[in-house]
């Protein structure tokens, strides 16, 4: 067993050696695990959680790294001929995987200019959903229908991104079309009302109900609300079946689509006898 | 009614509201009806119940810290001066249940209707509860369930006449003082520039024996590092 253990497997390094190398760094791993397990316990109700997930990621790195650099003298290797090996392994891996490189440059670019952080409610290339992480290498989405979408950094990065919550409010439009023999002005007070009942349909920016356009089968109002970011689609959802119910309560109705016919020569039907017929 | 309460047996009635707790098996039930029916079950042998006015920024649900007081006149305030006036600011209850040393929020509600609004520009402007008030040269009378009162001490340190229409403050700083009859807060406006104000809370009861409110930002244990605030966008 002393022999096996003893057994040189390159220059000095010996099975012991490596052993000893892969038990730190087994160890290290469960350190880093348990450290930042026990973090994201800690800080989750007390940080941002795009900046506890890199701070979270830097430690878990940082310690592995650490182990890493302090076990390479046993495995006979210099951080300084590890710089210069690691260099020139890094050009002829970077000519060798430029996908990768282009998707690692593109994923320090996007942790550096924050288009998108965790959590937000973003859409790239037309994947919308939820950002539930920011790697190195890809970005994942969880989209509205729970589905796992993992997107390759470099394409994110060159993409046309929509955050839907990177500013804090934001403004959505309805058109309430409304019958021609209804008062608008009464139709634009109760709007008007309803939206100054709601909590998160903001005082300022003022919004605006008015009449927005004469289409061809109604009065077209147009309604356009502020909500904080966050608070958008519920507010969206809210109102607008509110504005239906209570306008009808009020006798003001959203008319379906019609047209008015006329007839060059005069129209005669016969609506009692069904013998007769129609005649026109 | 705002104060500490045993949990036996606990019943009152704020405005439109019914609280009350009711023994359930080894347990207590808190309830709170106004034609609606909030139940919670709380695990405790003996405890205390404590009523009192929080921090007016959970209601419906908490999206912001900050609470924009709108003047319902521009105030007009001459240069290099100081004076006190009186506003108010809504009110909203919270219940939490204290044993073991230990407090816990049990239930906020409030009898007025949350407004919100937005201070600044959407890209860095900051989402705000809104409250519209007059301006009072001494102590206003009001329903204490609905309105508190804060004083406001506005101090113009620029060398020109600078009107003054809303004051924002984040309330993570406040300090809510309550009694029989009034709830009150104060606070400080320090006007820097035409546009520039910073604000702040004043740990300052009107009077000696009044109670100091629960904060909910000591009983979620969030850490408060700015107790001031720096309105930029306007004045």
């Amino acid at each position: 067993m002393i022999d096996v253990l003893n057994y040189k497997i390159y220059g000095d390094v010996t099975v012991y050696d490596v052993i000893v190398v892969i038990i730190v760094m087994a160890f290290a791993t469960i350190i880093a695990k348990l450290v930042t397990t026990n973090l994201r316990r800690a800080l989750i109700d007390k940080m941002k959680r795009d900046q506890l997930e890199l701070m979270l990621k830097v430690i878990y790195f940082g310690i592995i790294i650490i182990a890493f650099v302090a076990v390479l003298p046993v495995l006979g290797l210099e951080l300084s001929g590890l710089l210069v090996a690691g260099g020139i392994t890094g050009i002829v891996l970077g000519f060798a995987s430029q996908s990768v490189v282009a998707n690692l440059v593109s994923g320090i670019f996007l942790i550096w200019e924050k288009p998108i952080k965790i959590g937000d409610q973003v859409n790239i290339d037309g994947v919308a959903g939820f950002v539930e992480d920011v790697n190195i290498l890809s970005t994942i989405i969880r989209t509205y229908d729970g589905l796992y979408i993992r997107i390759p950094n470099e394409k994110v990065f060159t993409s046309n991104i929509t955050n839907y919550v990177a500013h804090v409010a934001r403004r959505f439009e309805y058109v309430v079309g409304i019958r021609y023999s209804d008062d608008a002005e009464k139709a634009i007070e109760i709007i008007k009302n309803l939206i100054e009942e709601h909590p998160f349909a903001l005082k300022n920016p003022e919004p605006q109900v008015f009449v927005d356009s004469l289409g061809d089968n109604s009065v077209n109002i147009a309604v356009r609300i502020w909500t904080p970011s966050t608070e958008w689609y519920s507010v969206k959802m809210e109102l607008l079946w509110k504005i239906k119910t209570e306008l009808e309560r009020n006798g003001i109705e959203i008319p379906f689509p019609q047209r008015v016919v006329w007839f060059a020569n005069e129209l005669r039907a016969n609506v009692e006898g069904k013998k007769e017929g129609r005649q026109a | 009614m705002f104060g500490y309460h045993d949990v036996e047996g606990f019943q009152a009635e704020i405005g439109e509201y019914r609280i009350r707790t009711e023994k359930v098996g080894p347990f207590y039930r808190y309830f709170r009806e106004n034609g609606d029916r909030t139940e919670k079950d709380l695990s405790v042998e003996k405890g205390r119940l404590i009523i009192n006015p929080v921090e007016p920024v959970n209601m419906p649900k908490s999206i912001t810290n900050f609470l924009q007081i709108k003047f319902s006149k521009p105030f007009f305030v001459e240069p290099k001066s100081a004076i006190e006036v009186y506003a108010t600011f809504p009110v909203e209850i919270a219940v939490f249940i204290a044993a073991k040393k230990s407090v816990g929020i049990v239930d906020i509600f409030s009898l007025q209707k949350p407004k919100y609004t937005l201070y600044g520009n959407p890209r860095d402007g900051i989402i705000c509860r809104y409250w519209e008030s007059d301006l009072y040269s001494e102590i206003p009378q009001v329903d204490k369930y609905r309105e508190g009162v804060i004083k406001l001490r506005i101090v113009n340190s620029d060398d020109e006449w600078i009107e003054i229409s809303n004051a924002v403050f984040d309330v993570y700083g406040m300090k809510i003082y309550y009694d029989e009859e009034i709830v009150y807060s104060s606070a400080s406006i320090n006007i820097l520039s035409p546009k520039v104000a910073e604000t702040r809370f004043i740990e300052q009861p009107l009077k000696e024996k009044m109670r100091k409110a629960l904060e909910l930002y000591t009983a979620r244990r969030i850490a408060v590092t700015a107790l001031k605030f720096v309105m930029e966008w306007g004045l």
